[in-house]
């Protein structure tokens, strides 16, 4: 995976109402700034900062992460799926790399 | 609703029941003592001491004078975290995700990290529930605060305490 690939994973069926868990990863080094490589260099802090989520129109979610946050960062939380519409993740990184991931929320047939 | 203590009771069994069937319980004496005080039985016990002006300034930023109560939020977490570079974490709430009231912001501080404040996520009733998941790093073997906020102002709060074995942060 390279930098910013993303991943948000949901049921696969869904029907009006239902508590749903969202799984989200996003390819990223985070980067703490602690770190040197092999030959010596210092490695600078490179993470993402700040995540955002948006169901339809309306923002759920959002996150404030720092470098503490693992390698490949992944996130879990429910969501009440009431409605047919797309929820999209932004991830921003602290070097104003910007990254989106989109699924559709649609309703199984009953 | 339901009451705190039924639920954190609750947990508390399903966790102990978890853990005595991995056959983890009563097998270690650290793991006993540790892992069964802290992170298995999160909502017993005095709180942890606040460890530097850190920390203290943390706390005192995002919460001011505001007592910290304790129960409404569970933090579950490894006794022991092999790999400081992968700890996963997991944040439950039994408050309820309602217009009126809801969990606006769930915090989580590791006190011996280089930074901390190492995440905030805030929320909406949209959401329906508290159950967060995440992974993180851990540079030694530290108290993890996660601690919540509601929106008519409340704050909760729940501790594991962690031994890293490696160090996670560099």
């Amino acid at each position: 995976m390279t930098i910013g690939d993303a991943r948000i994973r949901i049921p696969d069926r869904i029907a009006r109402g239902d508590l749903i868990i969202v799984n989200a990863i996003v390819a990223h080094p985070m980067d703490t700034g602690f770190f040197r490589t092999a030959e010596g260099q210092p490695i600078p802090a490179f993470f993402i900062k700040d995540v955002v989520v948006t169901y339809g129109d309306e923002q759920v979610a959002r996150f404030e992460w720092t470098s503490g946050v693992s390698k490949d960062p992944i996130v879990s939380f429910t969501l009440t799926a009431d409605k047919e519409a797309p929820l999209t993740m932004v991830w921003t990184d602290s070097k104003g790399g910007v990254y989106r991931q989109s699924v559709a929320i649609a309703f199984a047939a009953a | 609703m339901p009451q705190p203590p039924e639920t954190s009771s609750r947990r508390s069994f399903l966790r102990i029941s978890a853990l005595a069937g991995l056959g983890l319980l009563g097998t270690n004496g650290l793991l006993q003592s540790q892992g069964s005080a802290a992170g298995v039985l999160g909502s017993t016990g005095p709180d942890p001491e606040i460890p530097n002006e850190q920390v203290a300034r943390i706390l005192k930023d995002l919460f001011g004078d505001r007592p910290l109560g304790k129960g409404h939020i569970s933090l579950d977490m490894p006794a022991v975290a092999e790999d400081g570079r992968i700890v996963p974490v997991i944040i439950e709430s039994d408050l309820p995700m309602t217009a009126d009231h809801y969990v606006k912001a769930v915090h989580l501080i590791v006190d011996h990290n280089p930074d901390p404040h190492l995440a905030a996520y805030h929320l909406t009733p949209a959401l329906g529930s508290v159950a967060l998941q995440t992974r993180i790093k851990m540079k030694r073997t530290t108290w993890v605060r996660a601690i919540l906020e509601t929106s008519t102002g409340d704050v909760w709060a729940a501790y594991a305490h962690v031994i890293v074995s490696l160090n996670g942060c560099g």
